[in-house]
């Protein structure tokens, strides 16, 4: 079992950031909530570069690599539109949003695409977008979600587990940016005739939050694999990964704001709009509380696979 | 109404003064009067407030009785106590009037200052801070406004941020350097700056929640006249620090009551409420252990806070138990309103607009947890404060520094 993604996907993932920095970086969420009407079309030219649309994450387990690396990227510069929805798309439907039955909503007003959505016990449907109740600078491009039930086939499971680890990815990407944004920041502010970088209980802060990083990494990894390898597990693997970032987000974003001081408030830092658009993907489907409580009630007293646990199984016998 | 009084009886019947007081006098639906009003509104309702408590001899008790204050600190208690359980409005405009600016003029200004300006701040004119800049946050001493004597007066210039609320304040206080050669604690003078001089440009700087509630000032060839200088020139760093220093518990404890009355109270509504699938997040055994949990710890923070103001006025106050306070307080309270924004759900970022004039805690709850880093980083950072409270009161060694 190896988890890394390969050499072919994390350069992918490199022509990524690449490409959104020339299509104008940290300026394509300033446009986008400048203009919604334009977030498509301020994106869709980079995906289209990627020949993003045409990888198929479902039946090529390189191109699902590929397709994490991607999402990675994205997040990163907290792209305003829904990648990881797209790319992890059904046959027949342009995107697949995982949502709570109860409260079914999404980062995807106002884009003209076809969704199928899937609920966190697994039933598919077809969801249509509600028109936005407020401007993006408020609901971070976040709407209600009509349901309607779809006929059954499909692979519910699969559907579950890719549509919660690909998101799991941009978050991810936005991790990454929230330390190297904070780690600049850090390195640049000198108060007391010396960088913050030098003050321990700076650094030590720094580090908490990096560890989190990097943790939510390696399971971010671990469940791309799962998914992969078609693991009966997956769905599990997916949604503990999805607490573990979520969880990681937490303090990740609490240590960047506390350590940007002010200043991270504020629209000229960019780490007040990565906290911003980030929101909607700790909080939906369900944020940390119900995450955790559905993993819970899922796993019951049995617990997860793990990457050893067949070993162990086996060892029991 | 502040007769010295001071056994049980008579604070009894000081409480049912003031509770009488609070049903007669609070506007009855003031949260939600004072939601999404324009800044014009907020401000005639912040003045027209003050004055309401200043006529029952509540607006500034903690003053000096011939300054218009002379409350004792345990009916001052009673009061903070009972306004936090009516939740009345909170004095956010006058705040740096009434306790910065009063607390400087009392301890370094002059009587002429005195004059000039107390009464006037009782009359409702309202003071911001010019403290913090850009290069100068924490380390409060590297600023480098600069104040150059000419004539008989100062020239000032520089750049100011962070000032809450500079767009409406009459005045300002402002530390510039008046002697750049001196090591750089020893040549910053103190100053009171008239917002109407001209060169003064106010920028509100826009924040995540959209609100704009910090100023940036830009300070172009402000000319201030000498009998603004409060203390001695270049000695303004040991004023700031002693009226900085200047006795804070009390707000403390308004703050503390009003999260452990009103604050509480939302959280529990806010955890009674029965979520999108029917079940109320109460009923769930993990809430209720958090809600527990922030219960000890508010009534741990109201002990403190109490311990801390009748320290105080015994004169027996501890080097760090300020700074004890602050820490525990903000970091309490970001807990309280993240905890609050989780259990509120996605629907609580869409609520963007919370009553003007409240606390620290509105029930709206994602904004909540947004202003919650206004404690953890202004008025020194939590790391600050633990440095504090290890070097002043652990006796820990000091930190190595840079060049001090």
């Amino acid at each position: 079992m190896n988890i890394d993604l390969s050499e072919e996907a994390a350069e992918y993932g490199r022509q990524a950031v690449r490409a959104f920095e020339a299509a104008g970086g940290d300026d394509l969420v300033r446009q986008a909530e400048r203009e919604p009407k334009r977030r498509a079309a301020l994106v869709g030219p980079v995906l289209d570069e990627l020949g993003a649309l045409d990888l198929d994450p479902r039946g090529d387990a390189a191109e699902l690599e590929a397709a994490a690396a991607l999402c990675r990227a994205a997040g990163y510069f907290a792209v305003p539109f829904p990648v990881a929805e797209r790319l992890s798309r059904p046959a027949g439907a342009d995107g697949l949003l995982v949502v709570d039955g109860a409260r079914p909503a999404a980062a995807v007003a106002g884009l003209d695409l076809s969704w199928t959505a899937v609920t966190l016990d697994g039933r598919r449907c077809d969801a249509a977008a509600r028109a936005p109740e407020g401007p993006p600078r408020t609901s971070a491009f976040v709407t209600g979600l009509d349901l309607r039930p779809a006929g059954a086939g499909g692979e519910c499971a699969r559907d579950l587990a890719l549509g919660l680890v690909l998101p799991c990815w941009t978050l991810l990407g936005m991790l990454d940016r929230a330390i190297d944004l904070t780690r600049e920041h850090v390195l640049l502010r000198e108060q007391f005739g010396q960088a913050l970088a030098r003050f321990q209980g700076v650094r030590f802060q720094l580090t908490e939050a990096e560890v989190e990083r990097s943790g939510a990494e390696a399971l971010a990894k671990y469940a791309l694999w799962s998914v992969q390898d078609h693991r009966g597990e997956a769905a599990d693997d997916a949604l503990a990964l999805r607490l573990a970032a979520v969880e990681a987000a937490d303090v990740v974003f609490r240590v960047a704001h506390q350590l940007h001081g002010a200043f991270g408030f504020c629209d000229e830092a960019f780490l007040s709009w990565l906290s911003r658009y980030g929101q909607p993907l700790r909080r939906l489907p369900l944020g940390p509380a119900g995450t955790r409580d559905r993993l819970t009630r899922s796993l019951g007293r049995r617990g997860l696979t793990g990457p050893f646990g067949e070993a162990r199984e086996r060892a029991a016998r | 109404m502040t007769g010295v009084r001071g056994t049980a009886h008579d604070l009894a019947e000081f409480r049912a003064e003031v509770r009488g007081w609070c049903r007669e006098h609070i506007p009855a639906d003031w949260r939600r009067a004072q939601t999404g009003v324009p800044e014009e509104e907020f401000v005639a309702f912040q003045k027209e407030w003050f004055q309401e408590l200043r006529r029952a001899g509540f607006a500034v008790p903690h003053w000096p009785r011939e300054w218009g204050g002379g409350m004792p600190v345990a009916e001052q208690i009673i009061l903070y106590q009972e306004l936090a359980a009516h939740d009345a409005p909170r004095l956010v405009l006058a705040f740096v009037a009434i306790h910065h600016a009063a607390a400087t003029l009392l301890a370094a200004g002059t009587d002429e200052q005195r004059r000039r300006h107390l009464p006037a701040i009782l009359d409702g004119e309202i003071w911001a801070q010019g403290f913090s800049e850009p290069g100068a946050g924490s380390d409060l001493a590297a600023l480098s406004t600069t104040a150059r004597r000419q004539d008989d007066g100062y020239v000032v210039n520089g750049q100011k941020v962070w000032a809450s609320g500079a767009a409406h304040a009459d005045w300002c206080l402002l530390l510039a350097r008046t002697d750049p050669g001196a090591p750089k604690r020893r040549g910053i003078s103190y100053f009171l700056l008239d917002m109407s001089t001209p060169g003064i440009d106010v920028r509100p700087i826009r924040q995540a929640t959209g609100e704009s509630h910090f100023c940036e000032i830009f300070l172009d060839d402000v000319v201030i006249p000498r009998t603004c200088l409060v203390g001695r020139e270049n000695d303004g760093w040991r004023v700031a620090q002693e009226t900085l220093g200047a006795e804070r518990g009390m707000t403390m404890l308004e703050l503390a009551e009003r999260l452990g009355n009103a604050g509480f109270r939302w959280l529990l509504e806010t955890c009674a409420r029965p979520g999108p699938g029917g079940a109320r997040p109460v009923d769930d055994a993990l809430v209720a252990d958090r809600l527990a949990g922030f219960e000890t710890e508010l009534t741990a923070l109201r002990a403190l806070c109490r311990d801390l103001v009748e320290r105080h006025d015994a004169g027996t106050p501890g080097p760090a138990d300020a700074s004890v306070v602050k820490l525990f307080y903000s970091e309490l309270l970001q807990r309280m309103t993240g905890f609050g924004a989780e259990i509120a759900g996605p629907a609580a970022h869409a609520e963007l607009r919370k009553p003007l004039s409240s606390g620290w805690e509105s029930g709206a709850w994602a904004l909540d947890f947004i202003g919650s880093w206004e404690w953890t980083i202004p008025g020194g950072t939590s790391e600050i404060q633990r440095t504090i409270i290890g070097e002043r009161g652990l006796g820990l060694p000091r930190e190595p520094r840079g060049g001090r």
